[in-house]
């Protein structure tokens, strides 16, 4: 099968000064459809770059980003505008919710810019937010709520018109633990659920162990392309997401604790 | 993304900065009052002028004045029939007609039984009755007189001045006696007109010319006048239409001719005219064909080319035009100050737009950003702000049409309201220009807003916000995406 996302040596120079800096040399990836896939790194090591090229933020310096078979660093602005509205959804580390709207209109924000009349959207957006656990909300204002709340309105905002492809940029950089557990469950069960290949930037390394593929970068390159162990990941997705899976009254998947956890460590 | 989830945002985010948008919207109200109530006064100021133009007359009309004395004239055309035909011939000239007054004629009017009423033929002109017709005279009855009338040789087809009757005295009153003449306009005791002792379309007429020969003998002649219409009192177009006498030129010229036959003068026409120079010399008045001239242009537009061509023949003239022309001149230049101001407050509240949009875009640079990276194309977010810009334009348009309204209200009715308040009244409706005072009496109307104004203001007001906001918004779509989400 062809992989979602096709990536052909990519590179990326930015100009600092006089100095040249390479954020990205010579990438060279492939991920499948469906795909819960881990961008980690150290800071600076250009993985956010990455996925902004990945997302089509950016213009590489060379090379070319495929999604669904299209070379979308070719694209021009309208183009992009169009492809990101049919096929992708982002979600950023610090929320980016409009404040003058509510969590609704937020969420429905994608859809309006689809042409999808105002009564349709809101009512997608409101069941969107009812799946994110958000019901109540949806008239409140992104100032009315917390910090994993407005990441779940950002979560719903990003899946609601049903995109290939997620893209998360730190998604949980600003929240505590408990929540980011949350949080991460939230996407992962929406993004299997819905066969989204889901690709997520993170610095914190213990979020990876939830992926299918684990990409690591390093000084603009990729040090390591994993797929995670299936059992492996059974396993650590149940201990993660143990505290909310009872609460939700789901029986826990059969935990395999006879597995160490190697592979994807360095 | 439609233009109704387009317009939501625009006004949304006018309505999250009420203060800032009112600031702005307040910027274009003043502007676009200033300029509307400006234009309201020059138009006022213009329909005042022209409708005092229209009570002193025909606006399509030039007369010539052609006095000439003294031999300085020799290079002007002689004004004859000739003449008068070539003018016929020029473009836009609708008719001519010569305004034929016999100067020397000594002639009277008789009517009623043994001559008992008379009136003294000082107001009798030849015209050509073609021109007159299409100058629009109009008649209560009868027709004008055809070319080819001939009712015999001393029978002469004339027009007669609707109060023409009230010419005639009762002779056999005494001078003094105010039963001697009656006048139009006069009532009796009942509250009735007092009707003229003859009703000249029905009663018979004789005119009657009276000369002395040299030696001081009385000679008369008789004609009969058939009144074949009578034409109805319009004075912007002739006074005789009031109670002159009006026949055809050469009927006049008949006349003239049969007057100095009877008189016995030597041949040799004209000359009659003498005028004392400064110094004293005689100087005569030279026969140069007819002395007064009216000609009808087809447009108000033409009658300053056809004016230029007459003046060129060397022709005095004179037509309402040359003074409506210097008043909207004076009105257009008053205008041009005002409206100048009032253009300068507009262009201060267009500059006003464009900061409050730089404002506004850069305030919500992160909301860009978020947007196209969701997916949004930059044409609806260049959109979106030309929105925002143009509804401020068009709030402030609304509201600054509307004060403008109420403004007219109150310069219209300045004089009740100040009576109401007790002061003596003013009389403002002289603003745009001299002339434009002597309009109207008391409550002139002196700012007029018709509806093509208002649509001008609202239009001119919505332009200059979306062209203010023009620039910002194309700023807007320049922003990167990437460095839009990082900003702060």
């Amino acid at each position: 099968m062809a992989p979602i996302i096709h990536v052909e040596h990519l590179r990326k120079v930015y100009k600092v000064g006089h100095e040249k800096v390479i954020a990205l040399n010579d990438i060279q990836l492939d991920i499948q459809k469906g795909e819960i896939c881990c961008i980690v790194g150290p800071s600076g090591s250009g993985k956010s770059t990455l996925l902004n090229q990945l997302a089509g933020l950016e213009k590489p310096t060379k090379g070319c980003v495929y999604i669904s078979g299209q070379p979308i660093s070719e694209m021009n602005e309208k183009q992009l505008a169009k492809f990101r509205q049919a096929h992708l959804g982002f979600i950023f580390q610090s929320y980016n919710l409009l404040p003058n709207l509510t969590a609704a209109e937020n969420v429905a924000m994608p859809l309006m810019f689809k042409g999808v009349g105002r009564k349709k959207r809101l009512t997608m957006a409101k069941e969107e937010l009812k799946r994110m656990g958000l019901g109540k909300r949806a008239n409140h204002r992104p100032t009315e709520m917390s910090g994993g709340q407005q990441q779940r309105v950002g979560i719903a905002r990003a899946f609601v018109a049903k995109p290939e492809v997620v893209f998360a940029d730190e998604p949980t950089g600003n929240l505590d633990t408990t929540t980011t557990r949350q949080v991460l469950y939230r996407m992962l069960d929406i993004a299997k659920q819905n066969d989204i290949t889901f690709v997520m930037v993170t610095h914190e390394r213990e979020l990876a162990t939830c992926a299918d593929r684990v990409i690591t970068i390093r000084d603009g390159r990729v040090e390591s392309n994993v797929l995670v162990d299936e059992e492996q990941k059974q396993h650590d997705r149940a201990e993660m997401f143990k505290d909310i899976l009872e609460a939700e009254n789901k029986a826990p998947p059969e935990p395999k604790t006879t597995v160490p956890a190697s592979s994807i460590n360095d | 993304m439609k233009i109704s989830d387009l317009l939501r945002l625009s006004t949304d985010n006018l309505r999250r900065r009420k203060g800032r948008t009112a600031l702005t919207v307040i910027g274009v109200v003043v502007g676009t009052f200033a300029i509307i109530v400006m234009i309201s006064l020059g138009i006022a100021s213009n329909a005042a002028n022209e409708e005092m133009l229209q009570s002193w007359g025909d606006l399509t009309q030039i007369e010539i004045y052609n006095y000439q004395w003294g031999a300085s004239s020799n290079e002007v055309p002689v004004l004859d029939d000739k003449m008068l035909e070539t003018i016929r011939g020029y473009e836009h000239v609708v008719a001519a007609t010569p305004i034929y007054q016999a100067s020397d004629l000594n002639a009277q009017i008789f009517a009623g039984k043994k001559d008992r009423y008379s009136a003294y033929a000082w107001n009798m002109f030849g015209v050509d009755m073609k021109s007159l017709e299409a100058m629009e005279y109009s008649l209560l009855d009868g027709t004008f007189i055809a070319d080819d009338t001939n009712l015999g040789k001393k029978k002469i087809p004339v027009l007669v001045g609707e109060y023409m009757g009230y010419e005639f005295e009762d002779t056999r009153k005494s001078p003094n006696s105010g039963k001697r003449r009656r006048y139009w306009g006069d009532v009796d005791a009942q509250g009735n007109p007092v009707l003229p002792f003859v009703d000249p379309s029905h009663d018979k007429m004789t005119l009657r010319l009276t000369a002395y020969t040299g030696n001081g003998t009385e000679k008369t002649q008789d004609f009969q006048m058939v009144v074949v219409g009578t034409l109805k009192k319009d004075e912007t177009k002739n006074y005789f239409t009031h109670s002159g006498v009006v026949m055809r030129v050469e009927d006049l010229k008949m006349l003239e001719a049969a007057y100095k036959k009877l008189s016995g003068a030597k041949g040799g026409s004209g000359g009659g005219s003498v005028m004392i120079s400064a110094n004293g010399q005689q100087i005569h008045q030279k026969d140069n064909g007819y002395e007064n001239v009216i000609i009808k242009v087809d447009n108000v537009d033409n009658v300053a080319a056809v004016d230029a061509t007459l003046k060129e023949l060397g022709y005095e003239t004179n037509s309402l035009t040359q003074i409506r022309e210097e008043m909207q001149a004076q009105v257009a230049k008053s205008q041009m100050i005002l409206g100048g101001t009032a253009a300068v407050a507009l262009l201060v509240a267009a500059l006003n737009i464009a900061n409050t949009m730089m404002m506004s875009i850069y305030e919500r640079t992160k909301e860009i950003g978020v947007m196209k990276v969701l997916g949004c194309e930059v044409s609806k977010i260049r959109n979106m702000f030309l929105m925002e810009a143009g509804a401020i334009g068009l709030l402030g348009g609304v509201i600054g049409v509307a004060l403008s309204y109420g403004a007219s209200l109150i310069l219209n009715n300045l004089n009740t309201i100040m009576a109401f308040f007790g002061s003596e009244g003013v009389d403002l409706s002289g603003i745009m220009g001299g002339m434009g005072g002597m309009g109207g009496m008391g409550g002139a109307t002196i700012s007029i807003i018709p509806p093509w104004l208002v649509l001008l203001g609202l239009g001119f007001s919505t332009l200059v916000g979306i062209l203010s906001g023009l620039w910002p918004a194309i700023r807007a779509t320049k922003i990167s995406a990437l460095e839009a989400i990082r900003h702060e």
